[in-house]
């Protein structure tokens, strides 16, 4: 109590959360904290500032110098107490480490691979519907399809793609009740990448033509050097969890709204050319990254809020995305909105690297689904909007 | 209307002006926006209107050309 006093703050929350149940009424939140106290302190995580606002948050995104990533963008954090590459690297050497995979993720690129995601995602839309008329979408599509492209695209070995779900439930959806699990699953995961980069140098450059991530980043160069070990598996550990959950988490969600609403199922079934519109307007409103934290580099203010050298503070982009300001009724999901300029993959110089495959994944997902699967709906309204968890449906209703 | 631009201290390659108005945009190999030459006028155009105001950075410009100032100013969104 004493810090919102001390800070005179009127309308804080010092228990907002955005992990877990928290999730479950989130957008109430968010709109209560929009209307009545856009800056606030929060006691979680060792605490935080939030921020909310739209234009807050894009200003902050812009101003690197002030709003540091170091020492981590997550809180808390994803098993390891490495900074991850590039997220969690301030300038002047991000740059050098962003441009490392750049060009792999150009939409050009991306766009080469969308004859194999479609296909995998064609197969996977099979499998749903030879499982019954009760079918569990989240395990049967929305997860294996990004674990099956993105492994393929970074040159995992496909025997070891099973175990590769439980590592992302435990480091990231354990993280926040039980943060020894993580720490425990997050070890597993930087020995398993340290085995695979031992078999791959000892492999050598040319034994493997392929182009796949691990071969760029063992090749890369950063001011005329190599990756030392350490740089490589903290990429590769940011990449394995970047490039799996959230797009998990993006089909999901859209696959969950749809399910619930039957008008909009219809409509895109109708005109499929509307389904990259949606897709946007389903990370703007249920989007798997719902904040990101920085750390304040120097006294700064806030929306009249002085936050001091060395806080921590959290971009909620999730209620930015929600911010009356910038958006016409913005807890409505309207499938066909058209002015969509949104925080979903952040911006600034940390803007998502994997943005342009994560948007195709999804909208790929969505588009074989509607084609292979008929009409569907919730089979068990408590399973929630966010998460990989299950994703139960009636199919054919 | 003046001469867009894509201002390339900002622009983060979040292709939202290609996928939008990919007859007016194209992407670098290191996934940068740049106005396609030629097309620096049509800034008029419906396409490049949406991108514009969908570019999750503000990093579309209009160029005054009527004007001795060489100020580019970010186009508003409505
Ligand atoms: S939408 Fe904006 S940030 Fe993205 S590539 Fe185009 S100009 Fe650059």
């Amino acid at each position: 109590m004493s810090t919102e006093t001390e800070r005179g703050l009127s309308h804080n929350k010092s228990d907002f959360d955005f992990h877990g149940r928290s999730l479950d009424n989130i957008f109430d939140e968010y709109q209560d904290i929009l209307a009545n106290g856009p800056v606030g302190h929060s006691n979680k995580y060792g605490g935080f500032w939030y921020i909310t606002k739209s234009e807050d948050i894009f200003n902050a995104e812009q101003d690197p110098d002030t709003f540091a990533v170091g020492p981590s963008m997550l809180l808390p954090a994803f098993g390891t107490d490495v900074p991850l590459i590039p997220i969690d690297i301030d300038p002047p050497a991000h740059a050098d480490f962003r441009k490392i995979l750049l060009p792999m993720f150009t939409p050009m690129n991306i766009s080469k691979l969308t004859p194999g995601m479609r296909e995998t995602a064609q197969q996977l839309c099979q499998e749903v519907l030879t499982a019954g008329d009760v079918v569990d979408v989240s395990a049967k599509l929305a997860r294996p399809m990004p674990t099956i492209i993105f492994s393929r695209l970074a040159g995992y070995p496909e025997q070891d793609w099973p175990i590769f779900d439980r590592w992302i439930d435990e480091i990231i959806y354990e993280r926040t009740a039980h943060p020894e699990t993580a720490y425990a699953a997050g070890r597993e995961l930087n020995d398993y990448f340290d085995r695979l980069l031992d078999e791959r140098e000892k492999a050598g450059p040319g034994a493997d033509a392929s182009n796949d991530l691990i071969t760029q980043l063992l090749k890369a160069e950063v001011k005329g050097r190599k990756l030392t070990r350490e740089e490589l598996l903290s990429y590769c550990y940011l990449l394995f969890l970047a490039g799996l959950d959230t797009t998990a988490w993006a089909i999901r969600s859209a696959l969950w709204y749809l399910a619930g609403n039957p008008q909009a199922q219809q409509q895109l079934r109708e005109d499929p050319d509307l389904i990259p519109t949606a897709a946007e307007e389903f990370l703007r409103t249920l989007s798997p990254v719902q904040a990101m934290a920085r750390t304040a580099k120097k006294d700064t203010v806030v929306r009249g809020q002085e936050i001091k050298a060395g806080e921590r503070v959290v971009l909620v982009f999730g209620a930015g995305n929600r911010d009356p300001e910038v958006y016409e009724e913005p807890n409505d999901i309207k499938i066909d909105r058209e002015d969509n300029r949104h925080l979903a993959f952040g911006g600034g110089i940390h803007r998502c690297l994997g943005s342009n495959l994560g948007r195709a994944e999804m909208v790929i997902a969505m588009e074989e689904f509607l084609k292979a699967v008929p009409h569907f709906e919730r089979a068990n309204d408590d399973e929630p909007w966010h998460g990989v968890g299950p994703l139960t449906l009636k199919i054919g209703a | 209307m003046g001469e867009l631009l894509v201002d390339g201290g900002r622009c983060q390659g979040h292709a939202r002006c290609w996928a939008l108005a990919p007859e007016t945009f194209e992407i670098d190999e290191e996934g940068y926006a740049h106005v396609i030459p030629g097309r620096e006028n049509s800034g008029d155009e419906p396409n490049v209107r949406k991108a514009i105001r969908n570019c999750p950075e503000r990093a579309i410009l209009e160029r005054e050309t009527n004007e001795a100032s060489e100020k580019a100013s970010e186009v508003s969104a409505s």
